[in-house]
């Protein structure tokens, strides 16, 4: 067994809108001089810690548990998961 | 799927025959997907509009009923009152987030596009029971979607119910209604009908998301539904406030000569529809439309179902004047094209044509009459035999009390803002009803929403009528009058002649019920295929009405909670032996079936005309009526609102012979649980004798801090007031894992 840290970034499908990131763009960046903002788009981001008997399988725990526990809902979000050192 | 157009469309292959038939040729790809849409049930009401026209729309108040994207009521002295409900059923169960928050931005459209301020929001909801973590999930994120977004543009979430049941385990309900004020001269319509007159889209800019919404409203959820595209629609709660006051803004003008939301259906089922009230046409150029994404076809701009848009036809003499509103607001507008003489929608894409169809196709769909069959389950369901009487009563009335249908639903109201606007003069919790102030004025109205599918799916006839009877009891309850209702009827498959039953029972149950109230129903909203294809169950038939009524003056209003030790508590009405489908068969004894509440229809009308100038002539004190968990729930619920015992003599219950546990849960309509002082109880008497209707003296508020309910000399009930408030009100927190 090892602890495998993997980070998870949950956002709304391409195809979805995102207010929040709209809102930012619009109303911070666009509003004080950075205008040559062209798209902004945020999300959740959480850095999960897993013991596991390797790589593929930390992954494995670590997808399954937002699916199931709904920290993204595959209807709307897209959620990326990649490994980053412990 | 069959192609039509060389597109795959929603329709049966009769309709596909249908429309080359009326259209004399075969559409092309866009209009096959224009038709499909408007042709879907969502849109087109084909099932259910035969049945529908039985509702009683006419009376006096009514300013504007059913057929537009609200009802409008008279409540005097100039103003109307707006309201509608409307079901957000399909995306909630998917998205429970952005498909509740999207319901609340729908439903505020169109109170918006009647030219009103929208001032209350309330919600009708219904989940499987809490034990299951999908439930949970579900009710969480709809509870914060509304909250968030409610919250956001500055209106109230007032009321609402919320039922649990097996049967929404995986299809929840979600209504959710809106309800605005405006003055009389100030209400605009959905149509179009000068020609030359601009067309002028403001809001949200258009993408792809929720292409198809409405046929995906129109048939099951499936296995595969949470893979397709985002059906769901991601709101914005800021571009929606925006839009509000830029709305109001421009109708202050005089300018907009029509106005319309664009929801299910987006630009295809605006146009068509507004063209269709004013016997005219419209021409839309698709390249004139604010896009959010790059590429889009006709197809996807005529269909897509982006939030946060409105339509306006405006006279073409202030079209910079309204245009300047919407920039000072910072909206995005285009002017997308024009009314016109023929009654026809022709859409163009860079100066050709690409859709060309009559008006009628689009807004006037073939109707269907569908079957209807009495499922034969029901006559089984009405036999079961009694339970065994439970031996300890106050048991039996802590388990009710903390029972996730009847505890109380602070867990979820205290997530919305409840007095923002400054309107809320009844607060969630308070009353039977919301009240909320027309500033300036003396005068308030009253909302409150009902269902029972318990009852209705044992009696969908006497369910139906009793969620008029229910609702209008609770705008009673507070001292206002009820004016007219709308309502949601959320059922399963229509295809099926045992739900297609349902629904006409429960239609005709509404109609009658209105019939005798003399109350209109002024507008609602239809919601089918709430069932699951892998079991193939239905959710239990839910016709969720809403009643609205009028307050004044504001010193007249009643609420529930025990006033004062030693006043009289008194019933109102006669019980029944009807426990089936009540809470005490359900959450006690596991039992679905039994004989369920009938509704005595001239007995109703009496005992609200009772109660209501009772309340006016400030004879009451408290005023609650009875509904689930029968007469004991609601004495304890008067006690546990106001932290005082009472005594009650269970003996004196004006009541068909029964067992005593029968007598306490027992669901029976037409009954309240009043309070008033020793002085005003002899006028209390008389006018009840006046009203005939039946009035029993049953006990007092007490202050030592104990509920007793007695009979025949026992204590047969006898639980402190601090035990049965815990239990209430932590009942819901610890199902939802907290507490």
């Amino acid at each position: 067994m090892g602890v495998y840290m993997l980070e998870v970034v949950v956002e709304n499908k391409s195809a979805a809108k995102d207010p929040e990131g709209e809102t930012i763009m619009r109303e911070l960046m666009h509003r004080n001089g950075f205008e040559t903002v062209r798209k902004v788009r945020t999300g959740k981001y959480l850095r999960i810690e897993v013991e596991a008997e390797n790589k593929e399988k930390a992954r494995e725990i670590v997808f399954k548990m937002c699916n199931d526990l709904r920290i993204f809902n595959p209807v709307i979000h897209v959620c990326s998961i990649r490994e980053a050192d412990v | 799927m069959p192609l039509l157009g060389g597109v795959e469309v929603s329709l049966a292959e009769e309709e596909i025959r249908k429309v080359r038939e009326i259209l004399g040729r075969e559409p092309n790809a866009v209009e096959a997907g224009m038709i499909d849409v408007m042709w879907s049930e969502h849109c087109s009401y084909k099932s259910s509009k035969i049945v529908l026209k039985q509702l009683p729309k006419e009376g006096e108040r009514v300013v504007v009923g059913p057929g537009y994207d609200a009802g409008v009521v008279d409540i005097g002295g100039g103003y109307v009152a707006v309201f509608k409900i409307e079901s957000h059923n399909h995306p909630s169960a998917l998205d429970p987030y952005n498909g509740a928050a999207t319901g609340i931005g729908g439903i505020v459209r169109d109170i918006l596009c009647m030219g009103a301020r929208p001032i209350a929001l309330l919600d009708s909801l219904r989940f499987g029971p809490l034990k299951s973590s999908h439930s949970k999930w579900l009710l969480r994120y709809v509870v914060k979607g509304i909250g968030d977004y409610g919250n956001c543009i500055g209106i109230p979430t007032v009321a609402g119910e919320i039922e649990f049941d097996e049967s929404f385990e995986r299809n929840c309900l979600v209504n959710v209604v809106c309800v605005g004020v405006a003055r009389r001269d100030e209400i605009v319509l959905a149509r179009a009908d000068r020609p030359g007159d601009l067309v002028l889209l403001v809001g949200g800019a258009t993408g792809r998301d929720g292409i198809h919404g409405v046929t995906f409203a129109s048939r099951s959820l499936t296995e595969n539904s949470e893979e397709d595209r985002p059906a769901v629609q991601v709101g914005d709660p800021f571009t929606k406030k925006l839009l509000i006051e830029a709305t109001l803004e421009a109708i202050k003008t005089g300018f907009i000569r029509g106005l319309k939301d664009l929801g299910g259906g987006g630009l295809t089922c605006a146009s068509s529809e507004m063209a269709y009230k004013g016997r005219r046409g419209m021409e839309i150029d698709v390249s004139k439309v604010h896009l959010r994404e790059t590429g889009m076809t006709p197809f996807e701009i005529m269909l897509s179902e982006s939030q946060e848009r409105m339509l306006f036809i405006v006279d073409p003499a202030g079209i910079d004047k309204v245009t300047a509103i919407m920039d000072k607001y910072e909206l995005q507008w285009s002017i997308i094209g024009r009314v016109i003489e023929e009654e026809e929608i022709v859409v163009k894409a860079n100066g050709e044509i690409v859709a060309r169809l009559p008006t009628k196709i689009l807004a006037d769909p073939p109707t269907i009459n569908r079957e209807a069959k009495k499922p034969a389950y029901l006559d089984e369901l009405l036999k079961i035999e009694p339970p065994p009487m439970p031996s300890d009563l106050s048991l039996t009335l802590m388990n009710l009390l903390s029972s996730e249908n009847i505890a109380s639903k602070e867990w979820v109201y205290r997530q919305y803002d409840h007095e923002v606007g400054i309107r809320s003069v009844v607060k969630c919790g308070d009353g039977d009803a919301a009240v909320l102030r027309i500033l300036g004025e003396d005068k308030g109205i009253a909302v409150a929403s009902d269902c029972n599918s318990k009852h209705c799916y044992l009696d969908p006839y006497h369910g139906g009528a009793g969620a008029v009877a229910e609702a209008c009891r609770n705008i009673v309850s507070v001292g206002a009058e009820p004016v007219a209702i709308v309502d949601c009827l959320n059922f399963g498959n229509p295809e099926k002649p045992e739900i297609f039953w349902q629904f006409k029972m429960a239609v005709q149950g509404i109609a009658d019920m209105c019939r005798a109230l003399s109350i209109p129903c002024v507008g609602g909203n239809v919601s089918f295929y709430n069932d699951d294809e892998v079991t193939g169950k239905a959710v239990k038939p839910s016709p969720v009405v809403v009643s609205l009524g009028v307050v004044e003056p504001l010193s007249s209003i009643v609420t529930m909670p025990f006033k004062e030790p030693g006043d009289e508590v008194l019933i109102v009405g006669e019980t029944f032996r009807e426990l089936g489908g009540s809470e005490y068969y359900y959450t006690i004894h596991g039992i679905e079936g039994g004989k369920p509440p009938i509704v005595r229809f001239e007995q109703e009308r009496k005992t609200l005309e009772f109660v209501l100038e009772a309340a006016r002539r400030g004879l009451l004190k408290a005023a609650h009526d009875c509904s689930k968990g029968g007469i004991a729930v609601s004495l304890a619920v008067m006690s546990i609102k106001s932290g005082l015992g009472a005594d009650v003599d269970v003996a004196a219950i004006p009541a068909e012979e029964m067992r005593l546990d029968e007598l306490l849960f027992s669901e029976s309509h037409s009954r309240f649980i009043i309070s008033t002082s020793n002085e005003m109880a002899e006028e209390c008497f008389k006018l009840a004798r006046k009203h005939h209707v039946t009035l029993s003296s049953i006990g007092r508020v007490k202050d030592d801090g104990i509920f007793l309910l007695r009979f025949k000399g026992e204590k047969s009930l006898l639980c402190k007031v601090d035990d049965i408030i815990e239990a209430w009100k932590k009942g819901f927190e610890r199902r939802m894992g907290w507490g």
